[in-house]
């Protein structure tokens, strides 16, 4: 028994990913959401309306912007949510998984695959198997349903097995076992069931106060796209438990979704008072100095990651930027090739030749600007920024139609960008086209509302419709 | 990286006319004074629009369970594979 224990126990730790962090949402999940309340969420109640940046911060002039027009973040996890997307068409484009870019249609999509790969590790057949499973009798050795359970829901993926054993496992220890309440939760979101994982997890609570059960309860409420209710529950959680990283952690988060940038610094900055090896806090804080024109003070923390260990093509190629644009350009193009060298993918790699040709712009050498994006072309070909910046090298050299046809390329492969509607503008306006300038102009203003180029640009257009 | 944000900017700020009491002269649009002249005064240059370019990106760092994830996923990739690669040699 205590062999088939262990056994268990190692079969699920090989595929266990915290739950915690778990949380892939499919496409069907966000377009046939049932949950929403209201139609249209009052201004920063919701995760899935794009900021009205409340916080401050930079804008998008300074910093990239994501699909749903939220700036890029310092760190990612399972769970960045990239917001509610407006359209099927945008839905599909979404990249959703974590390896390839295809998206997930559904969230039972994400799970079976590690499901398979535990069938695929046992060229016998499963280790357990689950349909001649008497779950009454294992439902009343607490000690082996426990293992169980987590065999069954982490390296089978059999959520409803998992219920049924948690629902039996919990009825034999008369409802008085928390750990049972949240297992029981847990099979609930994985189903979809939010209402009565909430249920099951506040009952937990009232039962055994426990920081894990307050993030699962706070990771029900973000699902339901109640931001607000799961900050509260974390600053009840956190006059509970003083000083607990993860529940403050997991306020600045949810200030990051709903683009207030000011208030998360702030709430990452307590993770660093408590934590000071946090590796998200550090990231974002970098980042957040970096696109606010402190390149200096954001070198010193993605040092201070470097110090910790950390040892990525990411971190390399921050390094990098942040040595160009704080002045200390020793550093810079090691620390580029040192990313380079541990770059795992060509995604990777495509960004950080994106990166060099900034900083070949920056340094004046155009052509080898121009050879540093159509580095970052090859290695990724969906590339947007890349396509637009090399239109404005070809724009510098005079080849016009180039320039817009690789802007034309941008525009579509990223809607959301305001850069390549603005250029598109200002070269049909260059060449008298002042119909296709209008209609860009209008794109760019709707991607980018705050840009006082494009709105002096409309005016300027405006002005010259109203003399015809 | 600050964006420009008037149709006329000033490039250098008044200069003084050391010594010699000279009015400086009013700002020619885009035109730039020789070094030599006795005209120095303030240099306004026209702002027309630019092309931008997007901008340099900040790569997010991954978690831990991001990692393991993504292990996860291309082990599970390859090891359906080689299934598949089985069968073509033998037919």
């Amino acid at each position: 028994q205590a062999a088939w224990n262990l056994k268990t126990r190692a079969l699920t730790e090989m595929v266990y990913v915290d739950e915690i962090d778990m949380d892939q949402e499919g496409i069907a999940e966000m377009i046939l959401d049932e949950n929403a309340i209201a139609q249209v969420a009052r201004p920063g109640t919701s995760l899935k309306l794009p900021g009205t940046s409340q916080g401050g911060g930079p804008s998008p002039a300074v910093r990239p912007v994501t699909q749903s027009g939220r700036p890029i973040t310092g760190f990612v996890r399972p769970s960045t949510q990239s917001g509610r997307p407006s359209t099927m068409e945008q839905a599909i484009r979404t990249p959703r998984t974590a390896l390839t870019a295809r998206p997930i249609t559904s969230a039972s999509g994400g799970y079976i695959r590690p499901g398979t790969a535990s069938m695929l590790t046992n060229p016998d057949g499963p280790f357990i198997n689950l349909s001649r499973l008497n779950l009454t009798k294992y439902a009343q050795k607490p000690k082996l349903a426990k293992a169980l359970f987590e065999y069954i829901f982490h390296h089978e993926n059999d959520v409803k097995n998992a219920l049924d054993l948690a629902a039996l496992a919990t009825e034999h220890a008369q409802f008085k076992d928390w750990w049972w309440k949240v297992q029981i939760g847990k099979c609930y979101y994985r189903l979809g069931l939010y209402r009565e994982a909430e249920k099951q997890f506040k009952s937990a609570l009232k039962q055994q106060d426990m920081v894990d059960t307050i993030l699962y309860l706070a990771k029900v409420y973000l699902r339901l796209d109640q931001p607000v209710t799961a900050l509260n529950l974390f600053k009840q959680g956190l006059e509970r438990f003083p000083g607990e990283v993860t529940l403050i952690c997991g306020i600045a988060r949810i200030y990051e979704e709903m683009n207030n940038i000011s208030s998360a610094a702030e709430y990452y900055k307590d993770v660093l008072k408590q934590d000071n090896t946090h590796v998200e806090a550090i990231a974002c804080i970098g980042s957040n100095h970096f696109y606010s024109d402190q390149p200096e003070i954001a070198l010193r923390f993605y040092r201070r990651l470097l110090q910790m260990g950390v040892y990525n093509c990411q971190l390399f190629n921050n390094l990098g930027l942040c040595c160009f644009y704080a002045q200390q350009y020793d550093m810079t193009l090691s620390s580029f090739e040192r990313a380079l060298f541990l770059a795992e993918n060509e995604e990777e790699t495509a960004d950080v030749w994106y990166n060099l040709g900034h900083v070949a712009v920056g340094i004046g050498d155009l052509n080898l600007a121009y050879q540093c994006f159509k580095l970052t072309l090859v290695n990724n070909n969906d590339y947007a920024e890349a396509y637009n910046n090399l239109a404005v090298l070809e724009m510098r050299k005079g080849h016009t139609e180039q320039a817009r046809a690789l802007l034309q390329t941008a525009s579509s492969l990223a809607p959301h960008m305001y850069e390549p509607h603005f250029n598109v503008a200002i070269l049909s306006e260059k060449v008298g086209d002042l119909q296709r300038s209008y209609t860009a102009a209008q794109k760019s203003e709707e991607a980018f509302p705050g840009h006082v180029d494009t709105q002096q640009l409309l005016k300027q257009l405006k002005e010259h419709f109203a003399m015809l | 990286m600050p964006e420009g944000t008037g149709a006329l900017r000033e490039v250098l700020p008044k200069q003084g006319t050391g010594g010699q009491h000279r009015p400086a002269l009013p700002a020619r649009r885009a035109a730039r004074s020789p070094p030599s002249s006795p005209f120095a005064g303030q240099l306004s240059v026209e702002d027309t629009a630019t092309m931008v370019l997007c901008k340099p990106k900040i790569l997010p760092l991954k978690s831990v369970s991001l990692e393991k994830l993504e292990k996860l996923q291309r082990a599970a990739l390859e090891a359906a594979q080689p299934p598949e690669a089985a069968p073509p040699p033998s037919a």
